[in-house]
C-alpha cells in the first residue's frame, strides 16, 4: 500500500537558515508515529508543510499521493501547537463549525468526549483555561474520521494528570486504518503508544525505526535512546 | 462552502460592528431631536446640550467610520495570518472562496455603515418632514448623473453607483493585498504591509494624475478644457485594481503562504 505521507528531497529555508534539509521520508498507514526532536529541529516546519501552511523551498511532499491542497486537507486532521479558535465562540459553536466544514466530523463523538471532560457546550472559549482549550481542540481533531492525524505537541501545555486522558483519547478515538503523526519532546509520556519513531535534528531525518525495534536492538527505552542521541 | 465561510465571517464581525452602527442610529436620533428643539423652541440651556449631543454624533460617526475600517483590517489579519489562520487555511476550501467570502462581508459592512451614516445626515438636515425628497436630493449630489440638457441619465447614474460599489471592493482588496504581501517578509510583517499600502497609494495617485493630464491634453486639442471625472475612469480603473489586488492576495495565500 502506498504511504500516506511521502517526502522527496523536501527542503525549507528561512532566509539563510535551513529548517528542513533534503528530507526523504515515507510514513505508512495504520501506525502511530512519533516525530521526535529537540526544539528548533524542524518538526513544526515539516508539519506545517504537510498541512499547506508553509510552502517548501524545494522538493515535494505528497499526502495520499497528492500535493497539499483542498483534497488533502479533507483527509488530514491537524492539531497545531497553538489555540486557533475564535475566543468569542462558544464550545457548541466550534463543534458546529467543524461539522459544517468537515464531512467526516462526528458530532456525537465530540459531545461524548466533552461530557466526559465536563466541558460545558455553552461555555465561551475565552472563559476556559489554556489546558481546557487545548482539550477542546484535541476533541475536535479526534472527532474526525481522517486518514491522517497530525498532532503538534498535543500534551505540552497540559498537566501530567491530563496527559493520560489525552493520550487515551488519541488512541481510543482514531480510525484504525489511519496514521497518527505525533510531534513531541515529552517522549516518556507517549512512548508506550508509539509504533514507530522518526528522529529529526537540525532539519535532517537521522533515524526512522520501530519503537519495539529500538527497545530490542538498543536494549533501552526510546526515551533513554533519544536522550543519548540528542545529548547536548 | 462559500455560504458557510460567509456565515462564519459574518458571525465573527457582527458582534462589534452591529453595536457600532446602532451607536450612529442612537446618537443621530438624539441629535435630530435636539437640533429641532433648539431651532423651533430656542432656549439658552438647550443650546449647550444640543452642541454636546451634535458633537457626540459627529465624533461617533468619525469613530465608527475609522473604527470599522481598522476593525475589518484587524479581523482579516488575525483570521487569515494570525493564530486563527491555522484553522482557516486547513479547512478543505478553495483560497478563492476564502478571499471572496471575506471581501463580500467586509464590503457589506462598509456599505451598511455608509448607508446608515448617509441616512442619519438626511434625517438631521430634514426640517420640513419630507424625508423622501431630501433623500433623493442628497442622492442627486452623490451619484445622479445628468446630461448637458440637465436630464437624468439613468445609465450613467447606474454606472456611477456601480463605480462607487467597485470602489469599496478596491479599498477592501487593497488592504487584503497589502497585508498578504507583508506576510512575505520574515520580519516586521505589519510594518511591511503599511509600506506596501503607501507604495500602492502613490502608484494610484500617479495613475490618477496621468489620467487627468491626458484628459487635459485631449481637451486642449479639442479646444475644450474639461476635466472629465465621470464614472468611466472610476469604474475601469476600479475594476483593474480589483483584479490586481485580488490576484496578489490569492497568489500569496495559495502559493506563498508563510504562517509563523
Amino acid at each position: 500500500m502506498a504511504p500516506i505521507v511521502r517526502c522527496v528531497g523536501l527542503t525549507k529555508n528561512y532566509g539563510r537558515k535551513t529548517a528542513l534539509n533534503q528530507i526523504y521520508l515515507n510514513l505508512d498507514r495504520g501506525k502511530i508515529i512519533g516525530l521526535l526532536g529537540p526544539n528548533g529541529s524542524g518538526k513544526t516546519t515539516l508539519i506545517k508543510i504537510m498541512n499547506g501552511l508553509l510552502e517548501p523551498s524545494s522538493g515535494e511532499i505528497l499526502i495520499n499521493g497528492q500535493r497539499p491542497g483542498v483534497e488533502t486537507k479533507s483527509k488530514i486532521s491537524y492539531l497545531p501547537e497553538r489555540t486557533y479558535l475564535q475566543p468569542g465562540m462558544k464550545v457548541l459553536e466550534v463543534v458546529e463549525y467543524f461539522h459544517d466544514f468537515y464531512p467526516d466530523f462526528q458530532v456525537d463523538r465530540a459531545y461524548d468526549m466533552l461530557a466526559r471532560l465536563q466541558i460545558q457546550p455553552y461555555e465561551r472559549l475565552k472563559n476556559l483555561s489554556k489546558g481546557t482549550k487545548e482539550k477542546v481542540q484535541l476533541i475536535l481533531v479526534m472527532s474526525r474520521d481522517a486518514d491522517l492525524y497530525v498532532l503538534d505537541e498535543p500534551i505540552a501545555g497540559v498537566d501530567p494528570a491530563s496527559r493520560d486522558y489525552i493520550l487515551h483519547t488519541i488512541v481510543g478515538n482514531y480510525n484504525r486504518n489511519a496514521t497518527i503523526l505525533l510531534s513531541t519532546h515529552l517522549i516518556s509520556d507517549v512512548e508506550n503508544i508509539l509504533d514507530e519513531v522518526v528522529f529529526i535534528r537540525q532539519g535532517n531525518i537521522i533515524l526512522q525505526a520501530g519503537a519495539e525495534e529500538i527497545r530490542r536492538n538498543e536494549g533501552k527505552s526510546v526515551d533513554r535512546f533519544f536522550r543519548e542521541v540528542f545529548v547536548c | 462552502m462559500l455560504g458557510k465561510l460567509m456565515k462564519y465571517e459574518w458571525s465573527g464581525t457582527w458582534k462589534l460592528l452591529l453595536p457600532a452602527n446602532l451607536l450612529i442610529v442612537v446618537t443621530s436620533f438624539f441629535a435630530c431631536i435636539m437640533v429641532r428643539q433648539t431651532i423651533f423652541d430656542y432656549d439658552d440651556g438647550a443650546v449647550m446640550l444640543t452642541i454636546l449631543v451634535t458633537l457626540t454624533y459627529i465624533v461617533s460617526m468619525i469613530l465608527v467610520f475609522v473604527g470599522t475600517a481598522i476593525y475589518l483590517i484587524y479581523h482579516f489579519y488575525t483570521t487569515t495570518y494570525g493564530d486563527q489562520g491555522y484553522l482557516l487555511h486547513t479547512l478543505p476550501v478553495d483560497k478563492h472562496q476564502i478571499i471572496i467570502a471575506k471581501a463580500l462581508v467586509s464590503a457589506a459592512w462598509i456599505l451598511i455603515s455608509s448607508f446608515i451614516m448617509y441616512m442619519s445626515v438626511v434625517f438631521l438636515l430634514n426640517f420640513e418632514g419630507n424625508i423622501y425628497e431630501d433623500f433623493m436630493e442628497a442622492l442627486d449630489l452623490i451619484i445622479v448623473t445628468r446630461t448637458d440638457s440637465g436630464a437624468v441619465s439613468v445609465f450613467a447614474t447606474m454606472m456611477t453607483l456601480i463605480a462607487l460599489i467597485v470602489g469599496i471592493f478596491v479599498r477592501v482588496l487593497k488592504a487584503a493585498a497589502c497585508i498578504s504581501l507583508g506576510q512575505l517578509s520574515s520580519n516586521h510583517k505589519l510594518l511591511v504591509s503599511f509600506a506596501y499600502y503607501f507604495a500602492i497609494y502613490i502608484i494610484q495617485q500617479l495613475v490618477n494624475t496621468c489620467y487627468i493630464m491626458l484628459l487635459g491634453v485631449v481637451g486642449r486639442k479639442r479646444g475644450t478644457w474639461s476635466l472629465d471625472t465621470s464614472w468611466e475612469f472610476a469604474l475601469i480603473s476600479g475594476l483593474i485594481y480589483v483584479v490586481v489586488f485580488y490576484l496578489l492576495t490569492w497568489h500569496v495565500m495559495d502559493k506563498r503562504l508563510n504562517l509563523d
